[in-house]
């Protein structure tokens, strides 16, 4: 740490007060928020945090003068806040942040319109940022983390600020996805619920009205929740949504929400390009794809296996494993078609022990029992049309349309 | 002396089990849940928790206050005596407690003598004097007791394990028997089971989790978090819990890859892509005791459906034989007739004599929650014991 004089202190904790005050009383949300944004480490919060250190007693500063004494609260805890986490005290930072926080939004809710939205965003994120980093120093000490899920009561509680009427509606849904992130970090999902209720179901505020970064990421989010529920129609609507509203520019943004899409188009038979799979690095899926092209059952399961922990960790692995009818389906229509080219008359008749042979070759051993159970599953699943022969054991195609498509629609339904 | 039952708690035989009981349970599980976080390993440093001093299963001023009352199980009664215990009988009920702060330590048991408690209780089991739900009933009431004299004195390291994994064992084995068991409350005491069933997991995995170490996996760990998922293959069931695939999310790769998940994920592949041949299969050649009682709903639900399926889609001039369906099913013939059946579907003798289903019938109905359980051949007994 530089050397800092007590004159030098006290000039640059009355100049930040000043532009405090400045920016509360102009109204100027901007400069408000460069003031409040602790993780950007801008040089001068890092110099006023110097100078907090060296003059030690600012909460005397800031009672000299009924222009800041009007925000004593506010202040005093937001330097302590700022103290503790220049010197690298996180828990001590996060703790007297809350409490600025609680102030803070104690005022914006006085104020009676919605100028300081954008602080009140900077407040919401840096709360969030700093809990996850305290976590962090407490885990490391041996201690149970706690501080995220603090945060989490507190985003509710700003929630509850903002959700009712009026022109502060419009931030709701940024706060919404704040609390979004840290109950996917904490594990607590179906916290999210409750959120998700008053966002779809308020009348007086439509949704397209939010700002439309904050659409696009509540859609991720609930497109999200949607797969680990498998209802895959509504997971493709919702990351559907986020894909094409999302700035363009972002290609890490794209490649999230590719990385829950293409699971959910896959289970509703859309298969996308290589290049796509390419263009945003999701190689991961490579072979799954082409496990679906190929009707290689043997490539699915390796592609699994190859990427289990991945997948297991991402939430989508249940969704591709439930590929594999898919996957048999392909390999059905390859021997059809196969049978086609030398015997067209008796194409359509698919023997149970030719299916065995095939599958041998991809050197997965399955008796003809097996074999039975799966065609009987295809059939009834409506992804083979056609009837089981038992007695001869052949499945007999339909003439038309044996293979029918899933256009959209999720196997089985 | 006077032997009439008042109908406590507890105490009823088979025919009054139920009614009144069930709903002053069901009052006490609000408070049951709150005490159950508290085992979530929260910062216990700075809160003092209670120490039990109470040295028999039953504190002695609840045995005297339930004999006066006549409020004793006939698993407490002294030769037979309604208003007679003793202490080597009488065990410590569960109990709503109002707050944590009217708890005496005189009134809680120290883990020695829960862990005394326990082995006592469960010794029960083999008991063939009374119907099984009469026992169930006397259990289920006191685990619950011990696993809340755990929680009020905070006691969730290492040394609790075993308690916890031998009442959710309790709770299994349960499943299976009271399924065995007739009475008009029967359902709801298998629905309370499960309720319980699922808590005590709760808590054991989160018990788990708070002492874990690196690497390093407790002996019958894996076979317990293999039950979750048995629990949760069907994604409708309703029973509590999050969904699996947030679920995995949470384990460890050394859990993932034990040998008693890989096998319940093998089933878990076979379920939900509907390879009742496979899942039959897997669950005889490799299921535990335990995971074997959780999977029998499942194993009733791939049957009916493998009928289903193949009613649907075989060639109707040839009718399936049971004879191949019971091979497939790895059920007795017989009971293939009577599964046939329990479906809404006829089945007839071929003109060479055997007995087939004639396929693409129109009635073919879901069998109702709760019908009877068929043997999987092919399991071996020896294996489960």
């Amino acid at each position: 740490m530089a050397y800092v004089s007590m004159g030098e202190a006290h000039r640059r904790i009355t100049e930040y007060l000043n532009r405090f005050c400045d920016a509360v009383s102009y109204q100027d949300s901007s400069m408000l928020c460069r003031l409040l944004s602790f993780s950007s480490n801008s040089p001068s919060l890092l110099s006023l945090a110097d100078a907090l250190n060296v003059f030690q007693d600012a909460s005397s500063l800031i009672r000299q003068s009924d222009k800041f004494s009007e925000y004593s609260e506010i202040l005093a805890h937001l330097f302590r806040s700022l103290q503790s986490y220049r010197v690298g005290n996180l828990v001590e930072a996060y703790l007297a942040f809350e409490k600025f926080a609680n102030a803070f939004v104690q005022e914006f809710r006085n104020w009676e319109s919605a100028w300081a939205l954008e602080a009140l965003y900077v407040v919401c994120y840096e709360v969030r940022i700093l809990a996850e980093k305290a976590d962090k120093e407490l885990t490391s000490n041996g201690k149970s983390p706690e501080k995220l899920k603090a945060a989490g009561s507190l985003l509710m509680k700003v929630f509850g600020v903002l959700a009712g009427k009026g022109p502060k509606r419009v931030g709701a849904l940024y706060v919404t996805c704040q609390l979004f992130k840290t109950y996917f970090k904490l594990g607590t999902v179906n916290l999210c619920r409750s959120v998700i209720r008053s966002i779809e179901t308020a009348r007086i505020f439509d949704f397209e009205e939010f700002p439309r970064r904050d659409k696009v990421t509540y859609m991720y989010y609930t497109g999200r929740l949607e797969v680990f529920n498998e209802n895959f129609p509504a997971a493709d609507t919702k990351l559907s949504y986020a894909l094409q509203h999302c700035n363009p520019k972002r290609e890490r943004n794209i490649r999230m929400i590719l990385k829950y899409l293409i699971p959910v188009k896959l289970s509703l038979g859309v298969i996308p390009k290589d290049e796509l799979l390419q263009k945003y690095n999701l190689h991961e899926y490579m072979n799954v794809v082409q496990a679906l092209r190929k009707g290689d059952l043997r490539l699915l399961r390796h592609a699994l296996q190859e990427h289990e922990d991945r997948f297991l960790r991402s939430g989508v692995y249940l969704v591709l494993e439930k590929l594999e009818l898919q996957v048999y389906q392909r390999l059905m229509k390859k021997i059809y078609i196969i049978q086609k080219l030398s015997d067209p008359a008796r194409a359509h008749q698919l023997k149970l022990e030719v299916i065995a042979k095939a599958l041998r070759w991809l050197e997965i051993d399955m008796d003809l029992d097996e074999v039975e159970c799966i065609m009987t599953i295809l059939i009834y699943k409506n992804l083979v049309k056609g009837y089981l022969a038992h007695k001869s054991k052949v499945v007999v195609l339909s003439k038309q349309d044996p293979f029918p498509k899933l256009n959209g629609k999720p196997v089985g339904s | 002396m006077n032997r009439r039952s008042r109908g406590s708690s507890s105490s009823s035989s088979s025919g009054s089990v139920g009614g009144a009981s069930d709903s002053y349970r069901r009052r006490s599980d609000v408070p049951r849940n709150r005490s159950n976080d508290n085992t979530k390993g929260g910062d216990s440093a700075d809160v003092s928790f209670i120490v039990g001093t109470c040295s028999s299963m039953c504190p002695e001023r609840e045995r005297v206050t339930r004999e006066r009352l006549r409020d004793l199980s006939v698993f407490e009664r002294l030769h037979g005596n309604p208003t007679k215990s003793s202490s080597d009988l009488a065990v410590k009920k569960f109990c709503r407690t109002l707050s944590a702060a009217d708890v005496q330590a005189s009134d809680v048991r120290p883990l020695s003598v829960l862990e005394e408690t326990l082995s006592y209780l469960l010794s029960l089991l083999d008991s063939r004097e009374h119907p099984f739900e009469v026992v169930h009933d006397f259990i289920f009431d006191r685990t619950r007791s011990i696993r809340q004299d755990l929680s009020i004195q905070n006691l969730a390291s290492e040394g609790v394990i075993h308690l916890y994994e031998e009442i959710v064992k309790f709770h299994v084995i349960s499943r299976q028997r009271l399924q065995g068991c007739s009475g008009t409350s029967i359902s709801s005491m298998h629905h309370l089971n499960m309720e319980q069933l699922a808590k005590t997991l709760t808590t054991l995995y989160n018990i788990y989790d708070a002492n874990r170490k690196p690497d390093y996996i407790y002996e019958n760990e894996a076979e317990f978090r293999s039950l979750y998922v048995l629990l949760h293959l069907n994604t409708s069931s309703g029973v509590m819990g999050e969904p699996l695939s947030l679920w995995f999310r949470k384990l460890t790769s050394n859990l993932i890859k034990s040998k008693e998940m890989c096998f319940v994920r093998k089933l878990l592949r076979s379920y939900r892509n509907g390879n009742y041949r496979s899942f039959l299969r897997t669950t005889a050649s490799e299921a535990t005791y335990l995971q074997y009682c959780i999977s029998e709903p499942h194993i009733r639900e791939m049957r009916s459906f493998a009928v289903e399926c193949i009613n649907n889609v075989c060639y109707k001039l040839q009718p399936y034989p049971l004879l191949r369906l019971s091979h497939n099913l790895m059920m007795k013939e017989m009971d293939v007739e009577s599964l046939c059946h329990e479906c809404g579907l006829e089945i007839r003798t071929d003109s060479d004599g055997s007995i087939v289903l004639p396929t693409k019938q129109t009635n073919f109905c879901r069998p109702k929650e709760g019908f009877r359980n068929y043997d999987l051949i092919g399991i071996e007994v020896e294996r489960l014991l």
